[in-house]
Order: C-alpha cells, then structure tokens, then sequence
C-alpha cells in the first residue's frame, strides 16, 4: 500500500474523520476537546514515563469535568497508523488538540531528532488563551500553531494540563527523586508490574517494573544510576558495560527481571568514598578520554578484563581484542590501553 | 516493545509446559539476541519463560566426549581446559565472535539459536518473509552481499550468523533436548534447516522444545575455525569455516568441513570432504577440495565475492589444521581463527 501525500491539516480547520485504533470515529468523540499524540509505536521507556506524567496530571489536577472522564482526552497513537496519515502527521512525534467541534485548535510537530522546548509550548498556549490574542509562532525545530478565539475553558484548561506536563517532567524528577525511584517506569500497553529486588554496588533496592525494563533503564531511570551510559541500547557500543557477579555485560541486552539474584556493580560502585579505583585513577592520568561519555563503560571491561584469570596477563593486542565491544568514538584507544597496562603492573 | 508477561521457570518440565501451551510463548537465558530483537519490534512473544536459572550449566566429560550444559556461557565453554585442548575450533568460533560482555552473557543453546543479521529482518518496514510470512524478500533484490550462496529460495536469502554453530556442525555435535513429546537426540547438523517456503521457521524444534545439553563426541583429531570479516574484531563473518581432520599416519583418514556465513544453516560439503579421504595433505588437494566445496555456489548480486573469498578461506584452514602452514595465533584462541591479524597485531603474512 502506497501512503497517499496528504496536505497538512491547519489550525482552524474541521479534522477529516477517522477512526481511533479500537474503530471508534473521531465523529464520535465531538463534545469534548482530545488530544490526540502521534509517536512510533516503539516501546521507548523515557517516552512511555512522559506518557505516565501527562495521564497523572490529567487526572490529579484536572478540574472534575475533565478527571472524570481524563483517559478519554488523551490518546497516544502510532504515527505510522492510518490516522496519522490522514491527520498529516505520518511517521511524526506530533500532538494535535481538537475542539469540541471537532476543528483543529493546537498542532505542535516534534522534529526528528528535536524536543519540544519550553519557549515553543509557552507561545502555543498564550496563541490558545480564550480571549482573541497574538498570532501563532513557528520556529525551524519544533513547528506549533495555534488557532486563537473562541476556544472553551475546557478545552484551554485541557491543553494547559498538557504543555504543563511536559514542562513538568525535570522538575518532578529533581524535586523528589526518592519517591520517584520507587515508582514503576510506566508503559502505554501496560503489561503487569513485577516486583524486583536488585543488588547494586551492594546496595538492595525494591522496584516495581515492566519486565520489558533493561536493566539500563532501571539503572538510569528509576535509580538515577546515570553513571552507566546509553549508547546504542542494541549491545553494539558497551556504553552501558556492568559487572554481573564480577563478569562484564551489557545492561541495555540484560532484562532487569533478569538480573535479580546476580550482584550488579556499575561505574558508582567501584571507587571507595574519595578513593577512586586504581583504573580510574589510571584512565585520568594517561588522559584516556575526550568526550568521557563512553569512559564508564571502558572502565568496567577494563577492570573486569583485569579480575579474569584468562585475561589478566594479555599483551596489549590482547587487551585490545578483549576491549573490541567498546567504542570510543573520540578514539581514545592508544591512551585507554596505556591506562589498562598501568594498572596491569599495579 | 510489544508487551509480555515474565516467568521463572522452575524445571525442565515446568519450562517446557509453560512454553507448549502458548503458541506466542517464548524461551530466554542469555537474552543477547532476543533483547535485541524485542526492542526492535521484530520479537513479540506476550509470554517469556525464563530458563537461565535452570541446573543445565554444567560442563562435564561424556561418552569419551564433553557434554556442554545447554545454559553454560560462551565465556566458560570457550574457556574450558577440554575443549580448548580437543576441540580448538569450538575455542575459537566461540572467542572470534561478539565481544568479552556479550559471550558472557549469552548461553551454548542459545548462541545457535540467534537469528539472522539481515539487515531486512531487522527492519519491520521491510517485507522479510522470516519475520513477515508471505510479505516477500527484500534482499533478493535489495543489497545483498551478506547473504546466502548455498541452499537459499525465492523466499529467503538469509544466513545464519552463529560462529560456534559452524564448528559444531564439523564436529557433529549432537543436541540433547526436551520438549512437549519427551526427549530427544538431534543432530547438529539436522538442527537448522533451509528455507524453503517457510523460512520464518528456523530450525527443527518443535515449539516449547527445549535444548539440556550440547554433546561433543570423542574425536582424536585436528579442528579448526577460521573467520573472514569486515573488521578485526567484534564482527559477523563474511564467510568463515571449520575443518576437522583425523589424521592416520601421514594421510587423512576422515575429513569434516562446514562453511560459515554461506547458508541458512552451517554448510557442511560431502563431495568435497569425500576428496580428501586416504589422501596425504597437499596445497593442490586442498585447492581441489575449496573448488569442488564451492562447485555449486549461487550467488546473488552483490555476494559473488564471497566464492573466492571462502576458497581461499578453506585452503587455508585445511593447510594449517593439517599442519602445513602455522597457525596466525595460539590453537584454541580468537587469534588463531582471524584472518588479517588482530587490531594491532602485524598481519601474518599468507
């Protein structure tokens, strides 16, 4: 099937009728304003937590009309799906805000590659105040328009709740990370939450997660463990290197679930209070780094290599094909080695 | 990701149960290649049966031969004293391939169990009849050049990706499972099979069917691996073979060869090895045996090189498993099965 090209739908025009995933017409949903957000369908937990923040706002500070009936404001779409096309947001990160008319009020298009930036969801929502007021603003990253006049409160308190939340998303982190860690990174197709009990860096900690968590996204997002990078996240690069029971692996192939019962060990485990491990020690003095984000990766091959019987003696070639499953794009190689054999002598 | 529920299997018999009765069920252990895939959307079981922690990691000695716990790491068979000394060319098809994380991390049932690179697979935009049944193939006449030339079809054109399973088809290893119908034996070399018209199916095993145990059997012989690729290190072979040579006297009394990176299975090449029985080893026997290895190659468009390139590949595998040219590393090691030197390493010459 070819996708036929469908001219872009502007603000202050009537959405052509389609249908949601479960059939129910657009037609249907007239009398109340949806928003409608267009994103691949790819299960992306970062996306998944902003999903979860959006829900929770619309349902804890909605006004009674709008919380009772929040889910049925909010519907996350595949943008590869047929109302995506017929939307004009085909293949796009896209959030569209119709009426109770049915007419097109808001439509913010994501870049690829861009996110949405507090100054572009400001100028959409004072373009959507009740009141006639200024022109819509467009920028070269993030694309928004906005229909002005003659919009419900409903439908501005709708779209405040929505931009609000996503402005929300690092304050809510940072304010109040303890509560948030015990939090489940949520999901749009929740699947049932498990109960995990992880050992990291000697340390027991509780979760609730989706088994489709890796063990990176719990590190990084639940435990805020950012020491462990995200490269790749398909095991091609060893960014997210950790150590399960004492061997290197690879936290973004490892399902948390998984790693349950096994002693985890990253980057903040290693040194000890102020004293760094010797291999830290030794990649700072032999510069064994530009950028430094792939630098906590290499840094646990490395002293696993170093812990392995079989490797522990290698020659430089050796160290080099044991170290192959981690890049460095700023090519730091000859300093890395250099810094793996001083710790070899230590 | 498409959702799925988790279950740790507590026996063998639990797993498989588990396993059997859902046809979107799926087994894990290492997850290597599975977590992979489920995040590329290619993979959608709504049910993972985890046998990681199943007691099936065990490497022990068996029938004058080693038996290879199904949930033993690549690391630890790699490494371990018997197979290292016996059966270098599984050393060496297990350390040439992925990288130090990912073999450990990823079991001896599962590393023959990954499914194919192609890079159409791994692409759900894609038509791929593997992943898609009946949406077609588009590396037939798509960039084809790591693909098949041996065994392929209208519908499929994929290899199989697996080192260590090329080594284990030239050894004749022997796969124990259990599954929905009791126990069985299979032969490696019968446990992938070839696409035909349904190459979405890529080995033998029934559903829910579960691998105990790979068995080596006693060999008193020579093996070998060596492995062709686009980079040094931590890449999949453009061709790559295993040979098995048992030796009487100055002449071969019996010869195994398997082709890597050729089929969608480990190519194993009667009429070739058939020449080399009763004979003494020479370089114009083993050009004869890579000619006739590749007589009947098809290629596609953009693979053609990989014919000269295999040739090559098993005369120089033949020519050091028999003892006429030096190995390029210590037997049993990543070194030994590269060709063009390690990073860093000076290439050996050839």
């Amino acid at each position: 099937m070819t996708p036929q090209p469908v001219p872009a739908l502007q603000t202050g025009d009537v959405a052509p009728n389609g249908a949601l995933p479960d059939g129910t017409p657009l037609l249907a949903l007239r009398g109340r304003p949806v928003i409608l957000a267009f994103a691949p369908s790819t299960w992306n937990p970062a996306q998944a937590y902003q999903s979860e923040i959006f829900a929770r706002l619309l349902r804890e500070f909605g006004d009674d009309a709008l919380t009772n009936a929040a889910p049925e404001f909010w519907h996350a779409l595949d943008c590869r799906g047929e109302l995506a096309a017929q939307l004009g947001a085909a293949g796009q990160r896209a959030l569209l805000l119709l009426d109770e008319e049915g007419i097109l009020r808001w439509k913010t298009i994501v870049e690829p590659g861009q996110e949405l930036r507090a100054g572009q969801v400001l100028a959409a929502l004072e373009a959507l105040r009740p009141a006639p007021t200024t022109p819509p603003n467009t920028t070269a990253a993030v694309d928004t328009e906005a229909a002005t006049g003659g919009m419900s409160r409903r439908t501005f308190v709708l779209a405040t709740l929505a931009a609000a939340a996503l402005l929300a998303l690092p304050s809510v982190v940072t304010a109040a990370p303890a509560d948030i860690s015990a939090r489940p990174i949520p999901t749009e197709n929740r699947a049932a939450m498990l109960p995990i009990e992880l050992n990291i860096n000697g340390e027991k900690h509780r979760l609730e997660l989706d088994p489709r968590t890796a063990l990176l996204d719990a590190l990084r997002g639940n435990l805020h463990l950012t020491g462990t990078k995200k490269g790749c996240d398909h095991g091609q690069c060893g960014a997210c290197t950790v150590h399960l029971d004492g061997h290197s692996a690879l936290s973004c192939l490892t399902l948390a679930v998984m790693a349950q019962g096994k002693a985890i060990t990253t980057i903040e485990g290693l040194a000890k209070g102020d004293t760094l491990h010797p291999m830290q020690a030794a990649f700072i003095k032999h510069d064994a780094f530009q950028c430094g984000y792939c630098t906590p990766g290499q840094i646990m091959s490395a002293t696993a290599l170093l812990a392995d019987p079989h490797t522990r003696h290698g020659s430089a070639v050796e160290i080099r094909e044991a170290m192959s499953g981690n890049l460095c794009r700023c090519a730091a190689y000859p300093n890395i080695i250099a810094a793996i054999e001083e710790a070899q002598r230590a | 990701m498409h959702p799925f529920q988790y279950q740790r299997a507590e026996n063998n018999g639990q797993a498989v149960a588990a396993v059997a009765k859902n046809p979107e069920a799926a087994f894990i252990a290492g997850g290597t290649s599975q977590v992979d895939l489920l995040k590329e959307g290619v993979h959608k079981p709504n049910l993972l049966v985890d046998v990681a922690g199943l007691p099936l990691r065990q490497i022990t000695d068996f029938e004058g031969g080693v038996r290879i716990g199904a949930n033993a790491t690549n690391t630890e068979a790699a490494y371990f004293p018997a197979i290292q000394a016996r059966y270098p060319a599984v050393s060496e098809a297990l350390l040439a391939g992925a990288s130090v994380q990912i073999r450990n991390m990823a079991t001896m049932a599962g590393n023959p169990l990954q499914r194919t690179r192609c890079p159409y697979f791994r692409d759900p935009d894609q038509p791929c009849n593997k992943r898609t049944p009946g949406s077609g193939c588009a590396a037939i006449g798509g960039y084809n050049h790591v693909h098949a030339l041996f065994g392929a079809s209208e519908a499929c054109v994929a290899t199989h990706p697996s080192d260590l399973a090329v080594a284990l088809a030239a050894l004749d290893a022997r796969v124990q499972t259990t599954g929905p119908q009791g126990s069985r034996t299979i032969a490696f070399t019968d446990l992938h099979r070839l696409p035909g018209t349904t190459p979405h199916l890529d080995t033998t095993l029934a559903h829910g069917e579960l691998i105990t145990s790979i068995d080596l059997p006693a060999f008193a012989g020579r093996s070998h691996y060596l492995k062709v690729r686009e980079r040094a290190s931590y890449a999949y072979a453009l061709a790559s073979c295993a040979v098995a040579l048992e030796m009487d006297g100055p002449k071969i009394k019996r010869a195994r060869i398997a082709l890597g990176g050729v089929a969608h299975k480990p190519w194993r090449t009667p009429a070739a090895e058939a020449l080399l029985a009763g004979q003494r080893p020479t370089e114009k026997l083993f050009q004869a045996t890579a000619a006739a290895a590749f007589a009947d190659a098809k290629p596609l468009e953009h693979n053609a090189y990989k014919i000269p390139m295999g040739r090559n590949l098993l005369v120089r595998a033949l020519l050091e498993t028999s003892g006429l040219q030096p190995l390029a590393g210590p037997a049993g090691t990543a070194f030994a099965a590269s060709v063009g030197g390690m990073a860093g390493q000076v290439a050996t010459p050839n």
